[in-house]
């Protein structure tokens, strides 16, 4: 170290100076010097021990979490790949075919529609996809050879955003009722043909709305009993940038479901306008003390999203809503139902169907019901809908008045929105209510003891295919008890597809019901409508009313006097319980619910007309015969001839689950 | 010279290993202390920085919520063990400033919080704000739980934890939710792929491990440390809950593949048996709950929940074990005042125990009582015309909770070997003969009963 110091400047210097005392005074003291070299020995020896003690805790804490994230806390679907997003690919091959039997489209080389049924699909296919993705939108079929149809499509194009690519294909028949307005639609989007279309032509069209033609073939129909020949169109379609499919509304959390959804799926008119989007959440008026604010909603759905939309729009803008509490059941795995419940931010769960036909109806009643008293074990009421009902304004007011009628009053079964009998010309007081011995299903409350203790035990099993209303409405089931409805029904059945249900069945029976559009309407005398209070109101009203001339046709508007606002009562022959002969004639000449007996409770039945209460007793099975003035006789109606009765009973059963 | 530069190496050396040394314990320090702070407090220098950073978490998580207005409770273990110390002072002085920061400053990596779901609104608005206000979060969902059963429904997942980091402190949001059996439920803390595995130390969390089931709290508004704070009425009590809180699910999707296999009696006999097992049940665990006597499901009680996820409706009885050091006299009276009268008692209470209630319509009642050795339980059987002795013997076992017909009830945890004990490998297979004596794959002969010990342990009403 001494040769170490070549330019000693003054630092060093007395460093120098400092060591070499210290050095002496070492080599002077052998002992000290020892001890220092020990004590640097220890300090070693210590460094090395804390240093592999700190090696081995750090490799055990590391181990640990390692071990934890393998063992403790991981979720079990560790291995599920995810889905890898397609590369962006610009260009999308579409593949379009037309023919007699068979349509098809392919995107890419995927099939996106493929319809070879016979006797099905007839008409023009519509599929809209995004522009930028090419996912598919919407998928529709109009059967323009029925009268409307092309109606529907105009309504439908028109709700297409404009961007959106729209592919057009026929199977069949599709110009026997298309149309001028529909053809200039057609035109307006590009088509060349579309003016031309007749009988039997083959026609394939793809293009973008209010923008390009990507491709058009067309074969012409050589005579009225041939078919144009099978065309296949193939072309290609030029992807637009995201940014540009979209809209731009302000980024909030609603204008991101809005997004999420407008992205997806299309056919919901303005709620994807980007100007002036209508708008997805309602706020309806509160209502003062809501004694229904805590029932569940389940609303029972299957794959028909536009009614689902539909139906969660006037659900939303019932006064007295509470979204938290309402859970839309889907029957199936179905995605446009879902994003309809996920635009209104409101909860869904799928149901893996069971059984078929009514069955499978009957199980996912029982599936939805089931969850919602798990989802909600608090819950004493359960309110039940379904996806093709509009709700009244007033609907939580109505159930929020009623509903401790159903929590004390064990002689009743549920309460109900809609009445069977209620028709434009045979309801009339917004605020009257009935206790009716029907179960009439369409909007209703279940009282959760009801369904835990005695139905969902027995509830029918898939193999049985029964409709679940009717199972309820059997005297095993029902044990006597009655159900409340008001007078002019507080939902609206607007489904005409369904399993039970089709358009000239929709228009006899639906169409023209009676739909409270009153807000905050005050239901008249609720007490009146326990057990016995009912009896002693009805024995009050019998007292009353004026009895209607007997000689008179019942049918004839002539039978009730033209008056307003005064109590009518007629009597009808009903030798027992069981018989409703003359009812069902005269249900049918009112043109009132005459499918099977709806409506009655102990022979008595209460309607409107011409705005005068009008009373039907069945003498002598009603316990009210007692008021029939013994001058009068009960009215007897004859049964229509027997092969008339054979053509009824179909449409019974057809009209059982509506 | 070679002395020299010996020492001067040694010098060097013992120098840089002092060095690092001292770098080794400053970063030993920061590591535990960020790892494990609790468990190495002795080497905590100063740590009322710290202490203060875990309040002031606390203080700002409880701003952020109540902000919001969502109502959350105290759970955390740790801090409710130091407030039940001194529960009574500070139930008596609910708004007193405190001294000193004597619970949330307490050393520990978390502060728990509990909330029950149906009292939010999901609010996407609280996340916004808690960046706002520096918190990381973090949002563990996972599926629903309420709705597995016999339907196969699938709906959205739902949130069971979130994690709000912020500084070194983080809060454990545990998420409550209400099930059929009147009880709260929280789930397991189960992290996705994609997750930040490293975000906290998951493993230390209280809570998450595994589901449990709580009874529904009853909750008190209290001040300490100068935080306004909901907190469990009786922190104790909620304390022991916790120590045994594990739920088990039913294996709803096993029980699906057996009624695939075998499917389901649907008679109104077996509806009404199911019923009436039911309300006894109903009725016996409210008795038994009452009397503060631990009670689980037993053989083939256990089995149907066990295999079918409901009662086995050729079963013809229900059955309830009972650890002999929880029996109790009053349980014979109980059970009478309630409406079920003694059917038989055979054994005595050191010996072989069982009891067995009349229900409605010859429905039965049956309560066997365990007995715990070193290696094993067993219970003991006994026939009332020759005196015999059976046992019947299970592996140990710990008790969970479970929902079954909507109730909150005790089974084995280790129900695949304790089903397996009883009814050996075949249980899967549904067996309508069955002989108590002979049938189960455990029994085994226990010798007669003294003849003159009759009158006493073998009772038949």
């Amino acid at each position: 170290m001494e040769e170490w110091k070549p330019n000693p400047p003054v630092k060093p210097h007395k460093k120098r100076s400092w060591y070499l005392a210290w050095k002496y005074k070492l080599m002077n003291q052998r002992a000290l010097r020892k001890l220092c070299q020990t004590g640097a020995v220890l300090f070693l020896l210590v460094t090395v021990i804390v240093n592999i003690k700190l090696i081995l805790d750090t490799r055990r804490a590391a181990y640990e979490e390692e071990e934890e994230s393998a063992q403790d806390y991981d979720d079990e679907m560790l291995n599920v790949e995810v889905p890898r997003h397609p590369v962006n690919k610009k260009v999308l091959d579409v593949e379009v075919y037309s023919s007699r039997s068979k349509v098809y489209v392919a995107v890419d080389g995927t099939t996106v529609l493929e319809d070879e049924a016979r006797e099905q699909g007839r008409g023009i296919h519509v599929i809209v996809l995004n522009q930028a993705t090419g996912h598919v939108m919407a998928k529709r079929v109009f059967d323009t050879y029925s009268p409307h149809e092309d109606e529907a499509m105009v309504l439908f194009l028109n709700m297409v955003a404009r961007g959106r690519i729209l592919i057009f294909t026929i199977k069949d028949e599709g110009s026997f009722h298309l149309k001028e307005t529909a053809k200039n639609v057609l035109k307006s989007l590009g088509s060349q043909v579309a003016p031309f279309l007749s009988w039997r032509d083959m026609w394939t069209f793809v293009g973008k709305k209010g923008g390009e033609v990507y491709g058009e073939k067309h074969a012409k129909s050589p005579a009225l009993s041939t078919w144009g020949d099978p065309v296949l169109l193939k072309t290609e379609v030029h992807l637009t940038s995201v940014e540009d499919a979209e809209c731009h509304w302000p980024d909030t959390e609603l204008n991101r479901r809005r997004k999420r959804f407008c992205s997806k799926v299309e056919g919901y008119g303005s709620v994807c306008s980007c100007k002036d989007p209508t708008p997805i959440e309602f706020n309806p008026d509160p209502l003062k003390d809501n004694k229904v604010f805590d029932v569940p909603v389940a609303v029972i759905a299957g794959n028909r999203p536009n009614y689902l939309y539909r139906m969660l729009r006037s659900l939303l803008s019932a006064q007295g809503v509470n979204p938290q509490m309402i859970t839309v059941f889907i029957d199936g795995y179905y995605e446009e139902p879902m994003d309809v419940v996920e635009l209104f931010g409101l909860s869904g769960i799928q149901h893996t169907p069971i059984s078929i036909k009514n069955a499978r109806v009957s199980q996912h009643y029982k599936a939805s019901l089931t969850a919602t008293f798990n989802l909600f074990p608090d819950a004493k009421f359960a309110v039940v809908l379904e996806e093709d009902l509009d709700i009244s304004v007033d609907f939580f007011s109505f159930l929020s008045q009623s509903i401790h009628l159903l929590e004390e009053d064990e002689s009743l079964y549920c309460i109900s929105a809609w009445n069977d009998q209620g028709y434009e010309h045979t309801a009339e007081d917004p605020s009257l209510l009935y206790r009716v011995e029907t179960m009439p299903g369409l909007g209703w409350v279940l009282r959760k003891s009801l369904y835990k203790d005695e139905l969902e035990p027995k509830w029918p099993t898939p193999e049985k295919l029964w409709d679940w209303d009717m199972w309820m409405r059997m005297p095993e089931q029902r044990k006597g008890r009655e159900c409340i409805i008001p007078d002019i029904s507080r939902s609206y059945h607007f489904g005409i597809v369904g399993l039970n249900m089709n358009g000239y069945f929709h228009e006899a029976y639906f169409k023209k019901h009676k739909f409270n559009t009153v807000p905050n309407v005050q239901l008249k005398n609720v007490e009146s409508l326990r057990k016995d209070n009912y009896e002693t109101e009805i024995h009050r009203l019998l007292g009353e009313a004026e009895v209607l001339d007997h000689s008179k046709n019942p049918c004839e508007d002539s039978f009730v006097p033209d008056t307003e606002g005064r109590v009518y009562v007629m009597f009808i022959r009903m030798e027992q319980e069981a018989d409703f002969t003359t009812w069902s004639q005269l249900a049918k000449c009112l043109h009132i619910w005459d499918l099977d007996v709806r409506g009655n409770h102990k022979g008595l039945w209460r309607l409107f007309r011409k705005k005068n209460h009008f009373l039907v007793v069945g003498v002598p099975a009603s316990p009210y015969s007692s008021k029939k003035p013994s001058s009068v006789t009960p009215i007897y109606m004859e049964p229509p001839a027997k092969e008339e009765g054979a053509v009824a009973v179909p449409a019974v059963a057809a009209a059982e689950q509506t | 010279m070679q002395k020299i530069n010996r020492n001067v190496v040694l010098a060097l050396l013992s120098l840089t290993s002092l060095v690092f040394l001292l770098f080794q314990l400053c970063y030993y320090k920061f590591y535990l202390s960020q790892k494990n702070g609790a468990a190495f407090s002795k080497v905590r220098g100063s740590q009322s920085g710290q202490d203060s950073t875990r309040w002031h978490v606390v203080r700002k998580f409880l701003g952020l919520i109540s902000s919001h207005n969502i109502p959350v409770y105290l759970i955390d273990p740790l801090i409710l063990g130091l407030v039940d110390k001194d529960i009574e002072q500070i139930r008596s002085s609910p708004d007193g400033p405190s001294p000193e920061c004597k619970y949330f400053c307490a050393p520990r990596d978390f502060t728990t919080f509990a909330l029950l779901d149906k009292t939010w609104k999901h609010d996407v608005g609280l996340f916004r704000t808690a960046e706002k206000m520096g918190f990381q979060w973090l949002k563990i969902i996972n599926k629903d739980p309420r709705l597995d059963g016999m339907d196969d429904l699938s709906g959205m997942e739902i949130p069971l934890h979130y994690i709000f980091k912020l500084a070194s402190h983080a809060i454990h949001l545990v998420v409550f939710y209400e099930r059929s059996g009147n009880f709260l439920w929280h789930g397991p803390l189960r992290l996705k792929q994609h997750m930040d595995r490293k975000f906290v130390p998951f493993r230390k969390l209280h809570f998450g491990r595994y589901p449990g089931a709580y009874e529904k709290p009853e909750l008190l508004l209290v001040s300490i440390d100068d935080l306004k704070v909901q907190i469990p009425k009786n922190p104790s009590s909620f304390l022991e809950e916790m120590s045994h809180s594990r739920f088990l699910e039913c294996r709803y999707r096993e029980a699906r593949a057996f009624f695939q296999l075998y499917p389901d009696d649907a008679s109104v006999d077996a509806v009404e048996f199911r019923k009436k097992a039911k309300s006894l049940l109903h009725l016996a665990a409210l008795t038994l709950n009452n009397l503060g006597v631990k009670f689980w499901l037993s053989s083939g009680t256990c089995l149907g929940w066990y295999r079918q996820c409901n009662v086995i409706p050729h079963s013809k009885d229900v059955d309830l074990g009972i650890f002999i050091r929880d029996y109790k006299a009053d349980i014979i009276p109980a059970f009478q005042k309630a409406g079920l009268p003694l059917k038989h008692k055979f054994g005595k209470v050191e010996d072989s125990l069982e009891l067995s209630f009349q229900g409605e319509d010859d429905v039965k009642l049956d309560i066997f009582f365990f007995y715990e050795e070193d290696d094993h339980i067993w219970n003991g059987g006994t026939q009332a015309k020759s005196g015999k002795k059976f046992k019947y013997l299970f592996p140990k076992f710990t008790l969970c909770w479970t929902e079954f017909v909507e109730l909150k009830v005790h089974v084995p945890c280790e129900t695949l070997q304790y089903v397996e004990a009883n009814y050996g490998p075949e249980w899967k297979v549904p067996v309508k003969t069955w002989d108590w004596k002979s049938s189960p794959s455990n029994v085994q002969d226990n010798g007669v009963w003294p003849i003159d010990e009759w009158d006493n342990v073998i009772q038949i009403y």
